[in-house]
This record gives structure tokens, sequence and C-alpha cells, in this order.
């Protein structure tokens, strides 16, 4: 009887024993809410997910790409309301503790496209749906927006680092040094050639095919780089490509407007879609719409495009690109209008759901242009410059066969056809980099436009180095990675 | 040898007078017990008093050197004298002269086990007797401190154990104490574990849940079991010793031992304790008519010309006339004497085969501020049950009920107390209407002088209309079984389950705060609940010696621990609800916020530990714990602690024979070790995804990474080494200990650390990284001078000192924070090399006389010119220049401007030296006791003298303003500068403001009565005690402000001590009476 109960006690002991040890998964205890990486990746739905992540997240930044494209060029003055930071830039008083130096929104961007490139295809391996086509052209959507990212970063901080890797872990190695900006689009433009036969030609709805990676954007994107970089061979190529794609016209001249508002016009080749109906908000709207007194049209806007000082523009001019609220108050109309006649605003839902279009052909068209004027086949060059005037409404130009000649008429053509379209800027820097910086001096009297009359004549001499030309790297940036320079023109 | 006898002799019989009685003709019996073979004595021997029906009364015990004294409860009962392995033996009575008890060996055991608990440590995990145990530990037997006003554990131990820094976080009811023992070690919070009886008391942990306020309160509430319950409180200080608590031991281990039930008649004690807690005498501030004064010069001074706001121009035609005309003193209008009614009462005893304790505890603290309390009723059970000789449980119940009333501190403001200081005082508290009649409201207005009503609202109506009030119930079981396979080895089984549940409720019903209907904050309820739970098993297998030769010791334990967290929490906010009477979140007012979130964390644990002991003269303990927590990244699943330490009894070596005066027990240790702090955040290793702002691109949905996976996030670690000892001296009437430390910790906890952004986020949610170091020395002594049995005097001192500094900060760590300079602000740095809390800011050097005074000066002295020979005005950044009666400031770089290029280092909140004393006088039934807490060598900003001494605002000044300069040319000793409304600088963070926070306080004043055996035996009762008691009764400083005692922020190496109007701990007077029957 005592053997049994030592026999009972025992088999209790090993049992409570027991109990705690068999517990081999015990540790692994997962959040009970929310996504997490462990159960994350499994299906090409997570794929796709991340990639209209970074799509979104892009778009999301209209406000910056305007302002990049726009703030320090000559198209745009500030008005009362307009914080410090912007007005420093625009003033010409950039210090690396301005909050427009923050690159972190491209940054995230990036992430998120490299987590797509690196996670698609070990997700293909679990998943048995997902097949070749639907990784390649999904991975190819990744490559555009990451590169799309980089040219942006390339344009305004010039030299980057460059990251192809996403950031998963507290073991991934996060403190990059700068690359060279040219060796970053070189990288880019390789991505791009590599994936362009996969990017996709068809989606199932317009604001798809519009507002997400397709064929046409890839060769725009390749031809838009390829044009920063003076390769003009490859701009036209690129365009034909487009060119020949029946799927894209030129909008004709009574429906001009019709790219803004509703937007994905013919000729919209990519732009990021908003729609306040699905809580997508642009802030272009916020910018530019009368009651925000941040950006006006400058007095060169103004020029080109109202009457009263002078302008010719019928299709382009007031109550399209400006309109006119009483005396001497303009504003920018493209994401605040519905009409073409300076009157009705985007209401309701609409108002804050403008488009912000990345390329369109006139924007294509103009880049080969370009391309063509620089190789001296001037013919063909007039003609596309002629198409885009004839749409407006406009006399055709008649050109001397000059590269400068026509690089200013392509300028200004460009001025007008994409005003506050966020590419000014990056239009000057290209033609100031020309040449060996060339023509250096148009670009830095473009910049000291806006500057205060007594610092004029110390920034024209401070920005004769075209570091000058791009923004620093924020200096807590700089702070949390020792392995970052500062652009040295910011070095005091 | 026989002074030791005496003293432990008189120790046990203080020990038991408490419990028993002090009869003035007792029986006591004395001697020694000895193996009858070979005369070695007995250890822990159960000397057992039996009633005429052979009942147990009572007993004692042997000592260490086999020596008992006991007083009988009748000198005709019988007592026998038992141990295992030995025959029970009956003695015979005789008070007169030492027994010798031989006891012969005996096959047969006897079930009196309950030795062993007494012998070993109340740490089961490492089954080795106290005094071969080589830590760093201080015990605190709080037996003898019942009758002083104390409330709680922390009350009992500040001043009174060396290297453990109390500061009682407020003087509001039930607000808990920070504990940090030797220094701060920690990015991420330091506070000591609490064991008590062996189980650690589960910390609230954080799965996403913001209960940043509960940090504080998290030792109160835990050590929220009954005062009286406690029995001792043993601190382990050194990491060698905490190691064996693995991951949760960096920060000090409190281990607390509570009452058990004794053999022996039932036994009842009932304590009533009744205290009048007093608020210290506030800082004096200005009466409304100063304050109108101030005001206007106030404007004056800045506007030059202006027209005199109506509030303040005597104007009585103006309709708040009567409301702006007082004279309110809104600190003592919210401050209140509060009363403290504390009711114990326990029924204690036992037989053979079980022994119980249970107590009950009833405690109503009333705070200084109005409408503050706290009621707290706690029960405990501990329950032994000697099931046979082998198999032995226990059951240990307690139960805590904490109902807290507070007030109300609306989201985004200032506390009421804090708002009583500013308030201006020409202010009434009562409405009056523009004939001077009084219309029976509260005068809040939407827009006083001060500004918007909700911002500057009546403290007063605050206090006394809203509230904040919290329950909290906590629920502890345990059961502990142990079971004895044979000789060498002993399996324990302990499974724990600890529940916590809060439920707050808050109010700011409109008319409190001066908001309109539309306000946000109008009728605003708030409610949360909160539940934690966790069951922990402990399973040991302890190996006890296995040597018959007496030269040699070995003992150790393997166990294998696993714990179970789970908490959850709910919060709603609404406003605007439709009536003042309706108080409930849920009724249909406007939601302005709902919350929820729960969490789960699990550990295992792995232990081992070895003693061993040569000659009874050598030890040697190490143990080893790995330690794998959910919460630790998948690179460091599994972390290990260790620690190694030795002894050296070297008063019992024979070459220290001669020296008498040397007790045999003093010995000298050195220990290395390394435990571990565990990252708080449950789920913060994951990596995780989420929905992006909008949901969605195009109508797709849409995806991103929100925060990166901490493969490498795991304990911080703490490596200590301790050299030190302990002195027994003059026959054990002194006894002193210390030790020298150096305690590193690695691996420090950054939350938030912020990564370049070019990785596509902003920062890492916690990072492993940097060394912090603490080093120092403990010291302590008591010192029995005189000690007769009817005479005895005590005395005993503590004093420790730590150094405290960063020696590695992690990589790209950005030093600075708040680089801006302003009115109040210290720009803040951290060096290597230099302390957390050290203090940067401008050298005040007084207040220019005039305006012809203002002058800037070079490095020789000069008044500084520019290139023309001009003088250059000495300006605060350039933008504003210098006039008479504004502050001077030092112009470190003699530059003529006083930007940050002037801010220096001007002080450090570390103290450099704390610890207490005090003294214990006991004649015939009279004790006296005192003891004094101080803490010495740091600063403190004081930052209500910045809000109540910079007059360039319209909240209220303190009297010291009155001395200030009013006109050109004055220049006075000590003058403050002048008043100016939105003065640019003249209030700059300086060290103005910086005060050596030094002090000395009588922490406790006792005195006791206890009643004669005569007359207790008269009334029928076993004793009886009467006492009155006081605590924080002076304070010794030359702190300016109102309490010196400002806590430590250890989570952020930012911090600072700023004194910040909280409510100063009170001064409480106790009358004691407690009875035993």
């Amino acid at each position: 009887m005592k053997g049994m109960k030592m026999k009972v006690k025992y088999i209790v002991l090993a049992i409570l024993l027991a109990v705690q040890y068999s517990c081999s998964e015990w540790m692994e205890l997962l959040p009970p809410g929310g996504l997490i990486r462990e159960e994350f990746w499994k299906t090409k739905e997570d794929v796709n997910a991340v990639l209209m992540g970074a799509y979104e997240s892009f778009a999301s930044m209209d406000g910056t790409l305007f302002q990049f494209g726009e703030m320090r060029a000559d198209m745009l003055t500030d008005d009362i309301n307009l914080g410090g930071t912007q007005r420093n830039i625009m003033e010409g008083n950039i210090y690396p503790e301005n909050g427009m130096s923050n690159w972190s929104g491209f940054y995230r961007i990036i992430n998120y496209t490299n987590e797509v490139i690196k996670n698609a295809p070990l997700v293909q391996e679990i998943d048995d749906t997902y097949t070749d086509y639907q990784l390649k052209s999904v991975m190819s959507e990744a490559y555009f927006l990451r590169s799309l990212a980089y040219f942006y970063l390339v344009r305004i901080f010039k030299d980057v680092p460059l990251v192809l890797e996403p950031t998963e872990s507290d073991d991934s190695e996060v403190y990059f040094p700068k690359t060279d900006g040219d060796m970053v689009l070189d990288s880019m433009i390789l991505d791009l050639e590599q994936n362009r036969q996969f990017a996709p030609t068809e989606y199932n709805t317009l604001e798809e095919y519009r507002g997400r990676a397709t064929k046409a954007a890839y060769d725009a994107l390749i031809a838009d780089i390829a044009l920063w970089k003076f390769d003009y061979e490859k701009v036209i190529k690129h365009v034909e490509y487009i060119e020949a794609n029946e799927e894209y016209e030129i909008m004709p001249n009574d429906l001009w407007f019709d790219i803004f508002y509703p937007g994905n016009s013919l000729e919209g080749i990519f732009e990021f879609q908003f729609d306040m109906a699905n809580g997508q908000q642009n802030s272009v709207y916020g910018m530019t719409q009368r009651l925000s007194y941040s950006y006006d049209p400058s007095q060169k806007a103004l020029q080109m495009f109202a009457p009263e000082y002078g302008a010719a523009e019928l299709i382009r001019g007031q109550n399209s690109s400006i309109a006119k609220y009483g005396e001497d108050d303009f504003i920018v109309w493209k994401y605040v209008g519905r009409e073409p006649d300076g009157i009705s605003v985007r209401t309701g839902i609409e108002q804050t759901s403008a488009n912000w279009i990345v390329y369109r052909l006139a924007d294509v068209l103009l880049m080969k242009a370009e391309a063509l004027s620089q190789l001296e086949r001037y013919t063909e060059a007039l003609n596309i410059l002629n198409e885009i005037r004839e749409r407006a409404d406009v006399p055709p130009l008649t050109l001397p066969n000059s590269k400068i000649a026509f690089e200013d008429a392509i300028m200004e053509e460009r001025a007008l056809e994409l005003a506050f379209e966020g590419k000014r800027w990056f239009d000057l820097l290209r033609m100031g980099r020309r040449n060996n910086f060339a023509r250096k001096a148009d670009l830095i009297e473009v910049i000291i436009q806006n500057v205060p009359s007594t610092q004029k004549r110390i920034l024209a001499t401070k920005l004769t180095n075209p570091l000058g030309w791009y923004m620093p790297i924020q200096e807590s940036e700089l702070e949390h990675n020792p392995a970052l320079v500062q652009n040295p023109y910011y070095k005091f | 040898m026989k002074n030791i006898r005496k003293t432990i002799i008189l120790l046990l019989l203080a020990f038991f007078s408490f419990l028993r009685g002090y009869a003035q003709e007792e029986t006591i019996i004395t001697g020694r017990i000895v193996d009858k073979a070979d005369k070695t004595t007995i250890i822990g021997a159960n000397i057992i008093e039996y009633d005429s029906e052979d009942r147990v009364v009572s007993g004692t015990t042997s000592d260490v050197n086999g020596n008992f004294v006991y007083e009988m409860v009748d000198p005709s009962n019988t007592v026998k004298v038992s141990v295992i392995g030995y025959a029970t033996q009956t003695i015979e009575v005789d008070p007169s002269k030492p027994i010798v008890v031989e006891l012969s060996s005996d096959d047969i055991a006897i079930g009196e086990v309950t030795i062993t608990a007494e012998a070993r440590t109340s740490n089961r995990l490492t089954n080795v007797a106290e005094r071969d145990d080589a830590s760093s530990t201080v015990k605190i037997d709080l037996v003898e401190m019942q009758d002083a006003g104390i409330t709680s554990a922390a009350d009992a131990l500040q001043g009174r154990v060396s290297g453990l820094d109390i500061i009682s976080a407020s003087g509001d009811p039930g607000a808990g104490s920070q504990l940090v023992i030797r220094g701060l070690g920690s990015m991420s919070g330091s506070s000591p574990l609490i064991v008590i009886d062996g189980i650690p008391q589960m910390k609230v942990s954080s799965a996403q849940l913001d209960l940043s306020s509960a940090n504080q309160e998290d030792i109160s509430e835990l050590v929220n079991i009954a005062l009286q319950d406690i029995k001792s409180i043993e601190v382990l200080k050194d990491a060698a010793s905490t190691s064996i608590y693995g991951s949760r031991g960096a920060d000090g281990v409190l281990l607390i031992e509570t009452h058990k039930g004794r053999m022996g008649a039932v036994q009842f004690d009932y304590t009533f304790k009744s205290s009048v807690n007093i608020q210290p005498d506030q800082i004096p501030m200005l009466n409304g008519d100063e304050y109108i004064m101030l005001q206007l010069e106030e404007w004056h001074n800045s506007q030059g010309v202006f027209d005199i706001p109506p509030e303040i121009a005597y104007d009585r035609d103006f309709d708040d006339f009567y409301n702006y005309s007082a004279n309110t003193d809104w600190i003592g209008a919210i401050t209140q004497t509060g009363f403290t009614q504390d009711h114990f009462f326990n029924i204690s005893g036992g037989g053979e085969k079980t022994r119980y304790y249970t107590s009950f505890s009833y405690v109503d603290e009333g705070g200084t501020t109005i409408n503050t309390s706290s009621k707290r009723f706690s029960t405990r059970l501990n329950l032994d049950y000697f099931l046979s000789r082998k198999l032995f449980f226990s059951i240990q119940f307690n139960y805590n009920r904490n109902a807290r009333e507070g007030n109300v501190t609306p989201w985004g403001r200032s506390n009421v107390r804090s708002i009583a200081y500013r308030k201006a005082p020409n202010m009434s508290i009562w409405e009056y209407d523009h004939e001077g009649k009084p219309t029976g409201e509260y005068f809040s207005p939407i827009n006083s002088y001060q500004g918007s009503g909700a911002s500057y609202y009546n403290p007063v109506a605050l206090a006394e209309l809203g509230y904040d009030n919290s329950l909290s119930n906590s629920l502890q079981n345990t059961f502990i079984l142990r079971y004895t396979i044979n000789d060498l080895l002993t399996f324990n089984e302990t499974v724990t389950y600890q529940y916590n549940g809060s439920k707050s409720e808050a109010y700011i019903p409109y008319n409190a705060l001066g908001v309109d209907w539309l306000d946000m904050d109008v009728n605003q309820a708030e409610e949360g609940n909160n539940i934690s739970s966790s069951i922990k098993t402990e399973s040991t297998l302890s190996i006890n010696n296995p040597f018959k030769n007496e030269d040699h010791s070995i003992s150790g334990t393997i166990g294998w621990l696993t714990e179970q967290q789970y908490s959850e929490w709910l919060n709603i906010q609404s406003n605007k609800l439709p009536s003042v009477d309706l108080q409930d979140p849920a009724i249909t007012g406007q939601i302005r916020y709902i919350g929820s979130g729960l969490g789960e964390r699990r550990d295992l644990s792995g232990l081992a530990n070895v003693n061993y002991k040569f000659k009874d003269r050598y030890l040697f303990n190490a143990n080893f714990r790995a330690d794998a927590n959910s919460a630790f990244g998948i690179n460091h699943r599994w972390v290990t602690f260790y620690g190694v330490k030795f002894g050296w009894r070297f008063a019992s070596e024979a070459f220290l024979d001669s020296w008498d005066w040397l007790g045999n027990e003093s010995r000298f240790i050195v220990n290395f070790g390394k435990a571990g702090r565990q990252p708080s955040d449950t789920y913060a290793r994951f990596a995780t995804y989420e929905s992006t702002g909008t949901g969605v691109y195009i109508t797709n949905p849409a995806i991103v990474p929100t925060s990166i996976q901490l493969s490498n996030m795991m304990a911080e670690s703490v490596y200590s080494y301790d050299i030190g000892g302990e002195l027994y001296l003059f026959n054990d009437r002194i006894y002193m200990q210390g030790q020298f430390y150096d305690k590193v910790t690695h691996d420090l906890l950054f939350t938030g650390y912020a990564i370049p952004s070019s990785s596509g986020f902003g920062s890492l949610r916690y990072l492993n990284a940097g060394k912090l170091r603490n080093t120092g020395w403990d010291f302590m002594a008591d010192g029995t001078v005189i000690n007769k049995r009817d005479f005895r005097l005590a005395f005993n001192f503590n004093i420790s000192h730590n150094v405290n500094m960063f020696t590695e900060l992690p990589n790209n760590f950005v030093t600075e924070r708040d680089v801006s300079v302003g009115n109040g602000q210290y720009p803040k740095r951290v060096i290597e090399g230099e302390a957390i809390g050290s203090f940067f800011g401008f050298r005040y050097l007084g207040v220019w006389p005039s305006d012809e005074d203002v002058k800037a000066y070079d490095e020789e002295g000069n008044i500084l010119v520019d290139s023309e020979g001009v003088p250059v005005p000495l300006s605060y950044l350039g933008t504003y220049n210098f006039k008479g009666g504004d502050a001077i400031y030092k112009d470190l770089n003699y530059d003529g401007v006083i930007d940050l290029n002037d801010v220096e280092y001007i002080g450090d909140s570390n103290p450099d030296y704390i610890g207490g004393f005090g003294s214990n006088l006991r004649y015939k039934n009279f004790d006296f006791s005192f003891s004094f807490h101080y803490r010495l060598g740091f600063d403190i900003v004081n930052g209500v003298a910045i809000s109540t001494e910079g007059m360039g605002d319209r909240n209220n000044q303190s009297k010291a303003v009155l001395n200030r300069w009013r006109v050109q040319g004055q220049d006075e000793e000590g003058m403050l500068p002048r008043a100016y409304l939105n003065h640019p600088c003249n209030n700059l963070g300086s060290d103005r403001y910086v005060e050596r926070g030094d002090f000395i306080r009588l922490n406790n004043i006792k005195l006791g009565y206890r009643f004669k055996k005569e007359f207790c035996d008269k009334l029928g009762i076993r004793n009886a005690t009467l006492a009155m008691s006081a605590r924080k009764l002076m304070t010794f400083t030359s702190y300016t402000g109102q309490d010196p005692e400002v806590g430590v922020a250890g989570g952020d190496p930012f911090w600072m001590g700023v004194d910040n109007a909280r409510t100063p701990p009170s001064k409480i007077v106790t009358f004691t009476l407690s009875v035993g029957f």
C-alpha cells in the first residue's frame, strides 16, 4: 500500500515536470492584433498590398513633388501664409536645418519597393497560384517606383545613399554613405531597361491604367532620366515607343483642361491617383486654393498667362493654368478648378481629388524635341514644338537652327504647357548643367529672382558653385548617420 | 563567547517580548543542546512547551551555537526537546541555571521540520543558510518598527538600508515611492524586484498600453500588503545575488518575508493607529493687493503707457469688480489636514500538523489636498500543513482592495496644486454679482485676466466637483508543496496565481472649468479598466549536504521556472455629457476616445546553484540561470546570468583566537555576477505591417511595413563586482558592514533610437547599446551602548556613496536635446563620462542696477567695443538689449551676446551621499526611538521658483518677489530682477534656480509604553502597548522650495531633477494602541 502511494507521488511529480517541459513553441507569442512579418509575405495579395502601399505613399508626396519642382524656379511666388521653411528656400536661405531637406519620404517608398523586390520571388515559392507573369509584372512596377524615387532624390540632392535592400531587422545595414548621383541613375536605368519587357500593358480600369506603371510609363521615365543624363538617342528611342502606342493621344485643344479635370485623359501616361471618396486626398489643392495664401503665380507666370500682362495664351492661359480673383489676386487653377473658366471650383469630394501628373504625352514629346534639337535635328524638333503650340491654339514658331534658340524655345514651351506641374525647376537644372554648365548664369538669374535685393549679388556669386543648386542633407540625418558627408556647399 | 549568547538572548527576548508581552516575573530557561555522543552542538533543535494535556503551547529553537533561551508561558508545563535524528527528551525546568541537554541519536525521525525554514534564507532558489551566503544584503526587521507612523514598506526602509535610495513620489495618499538601489543603471526605468515569501511580484507589463502614470504606483501597489504582515525585508544589492532572479534582478531585489503561524496556543492581536497628516508650510505667495501691484508694474515696465486691464484697475463699475478684488489663499483653500485610521487584526497559532497566520487590515488615509483619500483593505492567510514527515504543503493567500480618491487633472493641463500656485489671488473662489452679492456659484470665467478658463481653472471648484478615482483589487494565491525524497533530495513545487484588476473613473464637470458649452472639455468623463494576471510555476530539487565529515558541507538546487503574464486594458473618454449628474462615459455623450489592448508574455528559466563550505570558514556560492522571454529578439532568446561568491569567516581562524573582541561571525566577502533587466514592451521585437493612411490605392488594399524586426533585442545586463565584509565587535555589541562595488550596465535599452531615415524608418523601437557605470560604497553600523535588562540603548547609522556616469554612448547618439534657450528652459545634454541628471544653463550674476550699468566686457574686463570703438550693447541673442533691472548673465565667451554659447554645467541631480541614522532607547516599559534620513550633495532645479519668481507673466508669484528692482539705480543685496510682462530673458534657465538639495530629515520619532504584566493580567489580555510617533516632522535643508525630496526619472538619459509643486510628503503624527490576547 505504501509503495503504491509512493508510485502515485512519483507519477504526479513526473506529470508536473512534463507539463513544464513539453512546450517547445511556448515562447513564440505573436501579437493578438496587427500583422507581423511572420504572418506576412504568404500570398500574392500580400505582395500587391505592399506595392499599393508604395504607390499610395508616393502619391501622398504630391505636395513635396510640387514644391521641389517649382519652389526655387520662377513660376511661383510666396503668399502670406507660407511657412518659414518654404519661404527660406524660395529666398535662397537654405540651411541643413530646413525641414524640406528631409528625404525620409522618398526612402520610405524605396524601402517599400525593396520589400516587394526581395519578397515577391519568395512568396511565389509558397503561393502556387502566383504565376511568373504576375510576379514579373508586380516586380516591374516596384522597380519603376524605386527608380522614380531615386530620380527625384538625385535631382534634389545630387548624391544620395543607394539602398537596394529592405530594412527588415536590426541586423540590416542602415549606415549607407552617399553614392554619386550619376551612378545611382545608371543603376536605375539598368533596372528599368531589364524590366521594361515585364511592365504591364493593360489594366482592368482606367484609373489603374493611368495610375500604375505601364510600359509607356517605363518609356517616359527612361526618356526623362536619359534626358537628364543628356543621352539623346535613348530619349528619342523611348519616346518613339510611346508614340507608337495608340492608347496615347494629344488631347484636342477644346479638351485641354480635361487633362487636369477630370484627369486620366488620353494624354496621361502616369498620374498618381487621388480620389477623396477613398480617403485619398492630394496636397496641391491645399497649397494652391485661394484661401491658402501659400503659393501664387509669379510675375513671370502672369506675363505668360494673364492677358492684362500681355499674354497671348488662349487654351492654357488665364482661367486654365491660372485664375484671377479680384484685383491682382491670381491663383494656380490646374488643381483647383473643374472648368477652364476660372470660376467653377472643385467642390465636395472632388476638392482634393486632382491627380498628380508625373508624365503625360505633351511632356515626353517636348523631351523628344529637346533631344532632337540637341542632336541638331532641328526640323523634327520644330515640328513637335509647333504641334504642341497648335494644340494650344497659339501661332507656330520659326526658329534659327541653333541649339540655344531651340533650348530657349523648348524651355519656354514646357513652362507654358507644364506650368505648376513640378517640372520647371528640374528643366532649369538640366539647362544649367548642360554642356558643362555653359548656361549656368541663366539658371542663377532665375534662382535669385525671389531673393531680397540686398542679397542677390552675394547669392549669385555663391551659386556659381553648382552644388548650391541642390538641397543640403538634413542636419539630423547627418547626426544619425556618420557615413554621410554634407554637400560641401553647405559646410560653412 | 558568553556575551554573544547574551546578545542573541536579548535580541530574542526583544523579539518575543513583542509577541508575548514583557513580563516582570517570567520563567526563563536557558541552555545548550549537544549531541550525547560527541558533544557537538545541535543547531535548530525544537524546544517545545506542552501543557498538562500535552497540547503544544509555545516553543523555540536552538541557535547556531546550540544555545537556546525560552520564556515559559506557565512554569508548571513540561518542556521537550526534539530534533530530527535524535530521541525527544523532556527536560527539567530550572530557570536558575543553564541546562545542558544531551540528545542521543535515534533512527526514528520526528515530525518537527520547521527548522529548515528558519535556517535557510527565505529564498527557495538557493538552498543556503543565510550566514553562509556571501552576499551584500541588508535585512531589516520590521517587527520593531510597527508602531511608528509608517504606512508602507517603502516608508519603513527609507534611510535604513545603505545603498537604497527611496524617494517618496508625492504626499498624496497611496502614492508610491521610487526605489533605486546603488544608482540609476538603466535607460528604461529602475525599480527593484519585489519578492514576497519567495514569489516574485508581477510588474504590469505594457502591451502597447499607455500606462505611463501607473509606473510610479507599481511598487506601492505591490508592497501594499499590510505593513504589519511583514516580518522582515531583505535587500539584495549585488548582481551576484540577484542573478538568481535572472532578467529581473538587475535593479536589486527586495525579499519580503511575512509572518507565519507558530506552534502554540491561538493568539489574537489588534492594533489601532490614528494619524494626523499635516501639509508642510506652503511657499508664501502674494496676496491680491500685492499681486495687482506686481501686475501693474509688469505692464508698465514692458509697455510704458498702457490701458489698465479692468481686472486690476480698481474700477468699481467693472462687472466683475468683486470677483477680482479678493485676497484668496488658493493653496490654503485646497489644503486640508488629513486623518488616517488604521485597524489591523491577526490570528495565529498552530499545532504539530498545522500552523496558521491570518490577518485583516483596513487603512483609511486622508490626503492633505482636499478630496484626496485612500481606503485600503487587505487580508492575508498563511497556512502550513505537515501532511507527513515527508510531505508538506503551504497555502498563501493575499487579497488587497484599494480605493483611491484623487483630484482630476484635465488632459494636457496642470494639476490642482500647480494651478493653485499660479492662480491670481485677487480672484475669488466664489462668484459675486456686480453688487457684491454671492451667487452661490464657483467663479470660473471662460476667460479670466490670466487666460482661458480651461487653462487657469478654479482649483477649488475642480477639486470639489471633479474627481479621478480608482479602485484596484489584487489577489495572490500560492500553493507550495515540498516533498522530502530522502536525506539528500527535497523536491519543491510552487504554483502562484496573481491577479490585478483596476478601474479608474474621472469626471470634469463644466462648472469646474471655465468653458462654454461648445468646448471639448465640457462635462468630460473617462473610465479605464485594466486587468493583469500571471501564473508562475517553480519546480526545484534541493540537494542537501551529503557529507558526514564536518569539514565539508555542500548544498545546491536545480530548478525550472515558468511564467505567463496576461494583461488587457480598456479606456473610454466622452465629453459634452448632457448634465453634470450624468458621469458615466457610456451615456450619450460625444465619444472622444475609445481604446483597448491586450498583451501576453512568457518566461522560461532554468537555474542551478551550488554552495560549498569548508571548515565552516571558507564559503563558496555559485549560481547560474538562463532566461528565455517571449519579448527577447530571436537572436537572443536565451540569456544567461551567473554569480560567484566567496566568503571567509576570518575571525574563526585559530590565529585570531586571541582577539576576544572580534566576533566569530565576522567575515570578508568578494563576489561578482551578472543580472538582467527585461524590455517592458512585449511585442516590440516584431516587424509590423499596417494599412497606410487611407488603406487603399485606387481601390486596392495598401499595406506597408511600419516597424523593424528587433532580432537583437535582449535584456540589459548588469555586471557587478563587490568586495566587502561584516564585523562583529565587542561581544557583538557593534556590528558593521560595508562594501565597495562597481556596477556596469551593458547593452542599455534605448527606446525610439533614431537611425538614418535612408533606411525607410525613423527609429528602432529599442536598441541595446552603451554602458552606464555606477561605482561606490555602502556602509552601515549598529551599536548597542547599554545593554541591561531594564535599560538598553542602541544606535544605527548608514551611509552610501554612488557615482554614476555614461562610460559609453551608442554610436551616433545625439547628445543634445532642446538646444534652444528661453525663459525657464534648460538645454539638455548627455556627455560621456558625466552623470545622468547633469544640468546646463546660464550663470546668473544678479541684477543690473541701472541702464547705464549695462555693459559688455571682454576677457580683460574692458568694455567691449566694435571696430569703430563704439561700445557693443550687451544683448540677448542679438535681439534684445539688456536694461536696468534685468538679470545679469555671465557672458562666457565675452562676445556681448548671451546665447547658447554661454551655457555651462551648473549642477547635478544625483546625491553624493545618502543614508540615515537613528537610535533606540528602552528603559523599563518605555521605549523611545528616532531615525533620520539624509541625501547630500545634489542639486535641484526649483521649478516652483521658476514659475513663482519670474515676474514675466500673469501667474501669481511668491513673496520673494517683493524684493525686486523697481527704480533706476536700485542696488540691493539679493534683489530680484524687475517685473516685466513677457520679458524675453529675465527668467532664463540659469543657476538662479539651481539649489543645493541637501537635507537631513527626522523621518520617524516614537515614544512607546508597554503595560505591565500585572495590569494586563487584570484585564485578561496578553499584552498592551501605547505609542506616539511622528513622521517627517522636521527637515533640515537650505533648499528654499517646499520639499527637497525630488524624484528621479530613470527612463530618460536627459533627465534632471526638477521640483514641480507636487504635494510634498506630509508630517504625520500617529497614536498607536495594540493589544494581544
